[in-house]
Order: C-alpha cells, then structure tokens, then sequence
C-alpha cells in the first residue's frame, strides 16, 4: 500500500471519497461526516481496497 | 432448444452495494440486467445458473462505481428453423393460434395448421376444420415445426415465431394418434 506517487494518492482518495458519498461502507471508525476527509483517514491507515495498476 | 452457454460480461457494482457479498451482489445484478432479455445470436437468456469467474475490480474516473468483468453460465433458448417443438394452445384468434413453447409463444397461422379449411369459432373461440371437423382451443397440446424466427432485441414481446403444423406426424397429440391409428389399420 505504500509508495504511491502524489497523483496516485489524489488519484485513490478521489476515488475512495467519491464511493463513500455514494453509500460504500466506510471502512475506519470516524465521526468524520465529509468524505474526502474519511477518504484521507482511510488512506493514512492504509485499508483502502484499491490498487494501482501501472502500465 | 436450450443451451448451456458461457458468457462474458461486465458489470457495474454501484458503490453502496460493496459491503455485501460480492458474488451475491453480481449474481443479482446479472440475473435483473440478462434474465428475459433476447439477443440476436444466442436466443432468450433464461436464467443465470452460476457464476464461474469474476475478474479485477476497475475503477472509471468520474463514477463511484467499479465495474467487474465477470464469466458465467448461462441457460439460453434459442429457436432453431426446423427445430421440432411441442407447445401447448394459449389464445386463440381469428388468423391462427398462440401456441407456448418453453419461454415463447410461437404463432401457427390458420393457413398452417391442416390442409383442411379452417374457419375462427368465435363464440367458443376454437379454429375448426371444415372437412374433418377437427378442432384446436386453448389449453390443447401440439407438435409443430418452427419455420420463421425473428427475435427482437429491444423489445422481447415483439419477438416472432412461426410454425407450421401441415406435415405428416405434426398437429395436435389426438390427431396425430388418430392418423398412427388409422395407417395401421389399414
């Protein structure tokens, strides 16, 4: 999970925050209400399911 | 016929969904967006039987959604020219009769049904022949052979079948007995 460059991470939490406000389940405990906020919480932890592919 | 087919699909998961269990979640998806649904090629799809792979997740820009790739077999109708059918009567009307065969219905135009002339009974709704005072109503079970298939795909409903029942061993089951009968009688 670590070692993603800067527009990965935008790229990830994009579109982390983007699932969150559309009713994904949230994956840390938070009382954190603004999804790019969670999304950012969720990254720093490191549990965001999603990988990059790089080609 | 039926056919087992595999199929190859992507499915969209929409992101409030992914909670749940992810093979449930696109079996479900499936089976709303392809069961009932006609395609030229393959037929009427019937009924997803199970789901054999489900390929990486991808992510799109500007959609929560992740969209999976997924492989699955499939139980498909599809009606064959000169495919030989049983069906049972639905409805009758005055230029032929609406006949059931499987998730179908398939037509058998008056001028189909008997060498005989046929007239429309309409009080009794039944398609009587002149000469041989044969009869078919609703509900009567056949043989026939599917001479005209014109599947449409936007609109399942509107898709055409037609069969023919004027040849040797085709009709209803009773008439058919009669006709084995009476050759063996001779």
């Amino acid at each position: 999970m670590k070692k993603f460059t800067k527009y990965e991470k935008a790229r990830i939490i994009g579109a982390r925050a983007l699932q969150i406000s559309m009713g994904a389940p949230v994956l840390v405990k938070t009382d954190e209400m603004d999804p790019i906020e969670i999304a950012l919480l969720e990254f720093e932890k490191g549990v965001i399911p999603i990988t990059v592919r790089r080609k | 016929m039926y056919f087992k087919t595999r199929l190859i699909n992507t499915v969209r998961v929409p992101p409030d969904l992914l909670g749940c269990e992810l093979d449930l979640v696109i079996k479900d998806l499936l089976c709303e967006s392809l069961e009932g649904r006609i395609n030229k090629k393959l037929g009427m799809i019937v009924v997803i039987i199970n789901l054999v792979e489900i390929g990486e997740g991808k992510i799109l820009t500007g959609d929560g959604g992740i969209y999976y790739e997924t492989t699955f077999d499939a139980l498909v109708y599809r009606p064959q020219i000169q495919e030989l059918v049983k069906g049972r009567v639905v409805e009758i009307v005055n230029f032929g009769a609406f006949v059931e065969i499987g998730p179908m219905d398939g037509l058998v135009h008056v001028s189909q049904i008997s060498d005989d002339f046929i007239s429309y009974d309409e009080k009794n709704g039944r398609l009587v022949c002149r000469e041989s005072n044969r009869a078919i109503s609703v509900g009567d079970g056949l043989m026939a052979r599917i001479v005209a298939v014109s599947l449409n795909e936007t609109d399942p409903g509107e898709s055409k079948i037609g069969l023919t029942m004027r040849q040797p061993a085709l009709g209803k089951f009773e008439w058919i007995e009669e006709d084995r009968r009476r050759a063996e009688s001779d």
